[in-house]
């Protein structure tokens, strides 16, 4: 496993950021979300982000995913500069590349579970089968349940599922054990640490559970807006031998 | 919120209250806007009518307008004093009354007159004139006259202008001197026909010896007008008259009440009732659903607080207080918006009905009484609005209110069916299954919009009917060129005398008699037209467009007539002609028959001619003409002694289209207007609450990579489809609407068919549709306003 794992650490870097900086308002109140972060993300990492709260995690990631934009800096994606992009082309980027996977899940109330995966199957060019994305993180019984009819961990794996089923070639998570039990967080983590392996999805996760840490390849620590340290795990451990 | 900041002095939940409503502001414009057109609507249409009622009877009064109308062959002066003696009469006036043919200098087309002598004083004392232009003729001055404004502007002539009109075959030439309105003709309606023709019909009043000599009348009158004191019994008062000009030829006195113009005025003022009172209801029903939906909307959403605030103590009665404080607020603007609204667009609108009737000057006025019952009316409809959603808000326990709500649960076998549909897309089956959940919001929503449907339909339908009425009315019955009445009853060689005019194609007679209809205690006086079987230019037709012969014997008479006298067929009603040896007998009433325009009785004119035990008489003839010698049949016809009318149907056809036309197209105008707006305060408020409820599911999708365009169709699929389904409830209560309206159009004077057209049932579409398209777009533009990244940090 080892070895896989550094086979394609060899590859191109998916992503380049360079000097990245967000500030949100101006004058004497601005507040630097980021102050200048360089970093490089391998494709089929799996990257734990971690750092105390107001550090900047979730700005970064969605500077990355196309969801906001920085004040300064770049970031490449493949070639392209995302932060030269305008709304109709992050949508396209978005669109094609990228999955989501968020706290509060995020699912349409009024959508089953395989319609909420649907939903993205629909727009995308090559997906899974709803049903075989839905059956990855384990959910092949819960198929016709709406959201309401479901526990908070399946909700998560629904939103698993509906994030990895268009085969995006980048998956990021927002705290996706923070409203869960550490059961059924482990649940979610070894659905993710499936996804990464078996279909070679980049995944990025941030969580304050240091726990976490062990199944990645990269853990960076953030705090105040900057990178303050990345190292790379000898060995991942596997979702379901953790313990919190 | 900084501009809030500074309410510290205010209780905590009054702060809320004023942030709460700075918040809805996009709603509670559209609500706003809706109790605004609804008071609007109050105080404008009962402003206007009242304002229109009050300027009618002031006019009425102020220029003495006659209440009950005298004609006679001939009266000696002496007795018009002896009438004015008569108990509760508080005088009398006589004058010398004729019909005349004129010519205009250069125009082929005779003038059908109508004259009045002036008194030796100058002014009418019954009947005042309003001078417009000019001056009064001087007195002794036999050439000098007056003539009412409405002709002289139609037929484009000015003071000095010299009329040539033929008084009882000789031919005089008359000078306008001046230009006058009367209560008597606020609408000019040419004899034998129901619509006016200002520019062929003129009103002329000249000097009273003149026309004395003309029509041999010295000392003597043949019309007499009577004021009366109120309170009088006016049928036992027109007995008397009636017993007292016997002798004199009196042909029956009437009541203003049945005079032409008056039937005509109280006609139109009822049409406009109907047709303003219509819609207050409509803005008031939409505004109370619409603060139905905001309220609600806001209770849902805070459920929690509602329950935390009961746990801390609050009591029920001070969080109904809240809301409802809420509710008063969000319709305050509309108050006073509408307050200004109704008042400017009363006020506008009675000026332009003002011009329209001619009136000479306008009572207008809202009396604070108005303002109490459109301010009620609105509150009314605001509290009934909100009246479910506040008590969904009482009955929240804390306890129940601070579990999540239920209404996320998308359960049930409808939205299970929804699953099962193929060929469905995900964005349509979340459209569809939001709408099922709320079938109350839905189906009231498309009934909303409907209702602007339903509003347009009914308006511009009936140019549809008039068309009908005008197609059946002409095409089918009035088919003759010429309408010719003789001044009195001739033989049968008068008809064979014109037959044999070059260029008269076919001729056939013209019959009929006035007479006063009795069955039990019901009167009427009505005109007894009579035909004979097989005629061709002028038939009886009913309002399909069948046409009904004259009954060998017996009386058709027409529904409206049917109505006042209470008679159906089988039935016997008295009949008394007020002419000739004025013959009475009992008729029996054949059938009833919906006649589109005038005939209310019908019978043959063998009958009549019996009845009247004169001989064969015509009372005129219709001609059937070749169109290349129109102008010179025309003069030859103004010259013929003995004609006193010519009425030129294709005029008389014009002259009706251009009369509905003007009343109609005002209020289709306005109709249009109004229907857009309530599909807008629809439609708006509907994607406005959709949008808020929806916003995180719209920020989700777009973050997921959806196109705007695609999250857009959300909100657009949804209205769209809300549109859809108000089709056919709008069409429906279209027809109804259509139907009630065209029931109260028709009066005694004419009856409208109704004939509503795809052609305007398309056009009410394509108007809400493009009023719904364009809010529709409004409202999508705040999709690329989503914030994606706040939507990711909260819980729903
Ligand atoms: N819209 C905003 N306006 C102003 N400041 C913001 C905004 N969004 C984030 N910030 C600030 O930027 C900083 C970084 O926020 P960010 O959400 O990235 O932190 P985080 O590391 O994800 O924290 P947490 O672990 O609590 O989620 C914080 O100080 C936050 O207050
Ligand atoms: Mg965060």
């Amino acid at each position: 496993m080892t070895n896989g794992t550094d086979a394609i650490l060899t590859g191109e870097p998916l992503y380049r950021v360079e000097g990245l900086t967000k500030t949100y308002g101006s004058g004497p109140t601005a507040v630097h979300a980021l102050r200048g972060v360089d970093l490089e993300i391998g494709s089929g990492e799996l990257i734990v982000l971690l750092g105390p709260s107001g550090s900047g995690k979730s700005t970064m990631l969605n500077i990355l995913g196309g969801l906001d934009a920085a004040s300064a800096g770049h970031v490449w994606f493949d070639d392209a500069d995302l932060t030269g992009c305008d709304d109709r082309a992050l949508t396209a980027y978005r669109r094609q590349h990228v999955g989501f996977v968020f706290q509060f899940y995020n699912l349409v109330a009024s959508l089953t579970a395989r319609e909420n995966v649907a939903l993205i199957t629909d727009i995308a060019a090559d997906p899974l089968a709803p049903e075989a994305a839905l059956a990855m993180v384990g959910l092949d019984a819960r198929l016709d349940h709406f959201p309401a009819q479901l526990s908070g961990g399946e909700q998560q794996r629904v939103a698993i599922a509906r994030a990895i089923a268009k085969k995006p070639r980048v998956l990021f998570c927002d705290e996706p054990t923070g409203a869960l039990d550490s059961q059924t967080g482990i649940l979610v983590l070894e659905a993710l640490q499936h996804v990464n392996q078996t279909l070679g999805t980049t995944t990025l996760i941030i969580t304050h559970n240091a726990v976490i840490a062990d199944i990645a390849d990269v853990v960076w620590q953030f705090a105040d807006g900057q990178l303050v340290d990345r190292r790379r795990n000898r060995v991942r451990r596997t979702a379901s031998a953790l313990r919190w | 919120m900084s501009h809030l900041a500074r309410l510290d002095w205010l209780p905590v939940l009054d702060r809320k209250l004023l942030r709460d409503m700075w918040r809805l502001r996009g709603p509670s414009f559209a609500i706003a806007l809706m109790i605004a057109a609804g008071v609007g609507m109050v105080l404008m249409s009962f402003g206007m009518m009242r304002s229109l009622e009050a300027t009618r009877d002031a006019y009425y009064d102020r220029y003495r307008f006659a209440d009950i109308f005298v004609t006679a062959k001939r009266v000696p002066r002496h007795i018009v004093a002896d009438l004015a003696a008569l108990p509760g009469v508080r005088l009398a006036e006589g004058r010398i009354t004729a019909g005349a043919l004129a010519a205009l200098p250069g125009v082929a087309e005779p003038i059908n007159t109508r004259m009045h002598s002036l008194p030796l004083s100058g002014r009418p004392m019954i009947n005042d004139l309003v001078l417009r232009q000019g001056r009064w003729p001087e007195p002794g001055r036999a050439n000098e006259i007056l003539a009412n404004e409405a002709f002289v502007q139609a037929a484009h002539l000015g003071l000095g202008d010299v009329m040539s009109v033929i008084l009882n075959g000789k031919r005089e030439q008359l000078q306008i001197v001046g230009t006058v309105l009367s209560p008597e003709y606020v609408y000019a309606i040419p004899p034998g026909q129901i619509f006016p023709d200002n520019g062929r019909f003129a009103i002329l009043w000249a000097d009273r010896d003149m026309l004395a000599a003309a029509f041999d009348l010295t000392d003597a009158v043949n019309e007499i007008m009577l004021r009366v004191e109120s309170g009088t019994d006016r049928a036992d008062l027109i007995r008397r008259i009636d017993t007292r000009l016997a002798s004199y030829g009196g042909t029956g006195a009437y009541r203003r009440e049945d005079q032409i113009s008056e039937r005509f005025v109280a006609n139109e003022l009822r049409q406009l009732k109907t047709m303003t009172t219509v819609l207050p209801p409509i803005f008031l029903a939409v505004s109370a659903f619409l603060t139905h939906v905001v309220l609600s909307r806001l209770i849902d959403t805070e459920r929690e607080i509602i329950g935390l605030l009961k746990a801390f103590g609050y009591r029920t009665a001070a969080i109904v207080f809240h809301y409802l404080k809420l509710a008063l607020l969000l319709s305050l603007g509309g108050m006073v918006l509408g307050t200004l609204f109704g008042t400017w667009l009363g006020r506008g609108l009675a000026v332009m009905y003002q011009q329209f009737f001619v009136f000479p000057f306008l009572q207008f006025r809202i009396d604070p009484d108005l303002y109490a019952l459109a301010l009620l009316a609105a509150l009314g409809s605001v509290m009934s609005g909100c009246l479910f959603a506040i008590r969904r808000a009482a009955a929240l326990t804390p306890a129940a209110a601070m579990q999540p709500p239920l209404v996320a649960h998308y359960g049930g076998r409808i939205a299970a069916a929804i699953g099962q549909m193929r060929g469905l897309d995900e964005l349509t089956r979340i459209i569809l299954r939001g709408l099922v959940r709320r079938p109350l919001r839905t189906l009231l929503t498309a009934i909303g919009i409907g209702a602007a449907l339903a509003l347009y339909i009914a308006s511009a339908s009936s140019h549809d009917n008039v068309e009908r009425l005008i197609q059946v009315s002409f095409d089918q019955a009035k088919r003759e060129d010429l309408m010719i009445s003789f001044t009195e009853p001739r033989g049968p060689d008068a008809l064979a005398a014109l037959g044999r005019m070059p260029g008269v194609l076919r001729v056939e007679p013209l019959r009929a008699v006035g007479a006063i209809l009795r069955h039990g205690a019901a009167t009427k006086r009505e005109g007894i037209t009579a035909s004979t079987p097989g005629a061709d230019l002028s038939r009886l037709v009913d309002i399909a467009g069948r046409v009904v012969e004259p009954p060998e014997s017996g009386l058709i008479v027409s529904t409206a007539l049917a109505r006042s006298l209470a008679i159906a067929p089988g039935d016997h009603v008295e009949v008394e002609v007020t002419e000739g040896r004025r013959p009475s007998w009992s008729a029996h009433v054949i059938a009833v028959v919906d006649s589109p325009i005038g005939a209310p009785a019908f019978m043959s004119i063998d009958e009549l001619d019996r009845r009247l035990g004169e001989g064969a008489r015509l009372s005129g003839a219709y001609l059937a003409i070749d169109d290349s010698q129109r102008d010179e049949i025309l003069r030859a016809l103004r010259d013929t002694p003995k004609i006193g009318g010519i009425a030129i149907i294709e005029a008389s056809r014009r002259a009706i289209r251009d009369t509905i036309a003007e009343t109609m197209g005002i209020m289709t105008l306005f109709n249009t207007g109004f229907a857009a707006l309530i599909v807008f305060g629809v439609v708006y408020n509907n994607a406005r609450v959709s949008l808020a409820e929806r916003s995180r599911d719209l920020a989700s999708l777009r973050v997921l990579g959806f196109r705007k365009s695609e999250v857009a169709y959300l909100l657009v699929g949804e209205l769209a489809l809300l549109t859809l389904l108000a089709l056919p409830i709008g069409i429906g209560m279209g027809i109804a609407l259509s139907h009630y309206i065209v029931d109260t159009f028709s009066g005694d004077l004419f009856t409208i068919p109704f004939a509503l057209t795809p052609a305007t049932v398309a056009r009410a579409i394509l108007v809400v549709f493009t009023a719904a398209a364009g809010t529709a777009w409004l409202v999508s533009r705040r999709v690329g306003q989503l914030d994606l990244v706040a939507v990711l940090k909260t819980r729903d």
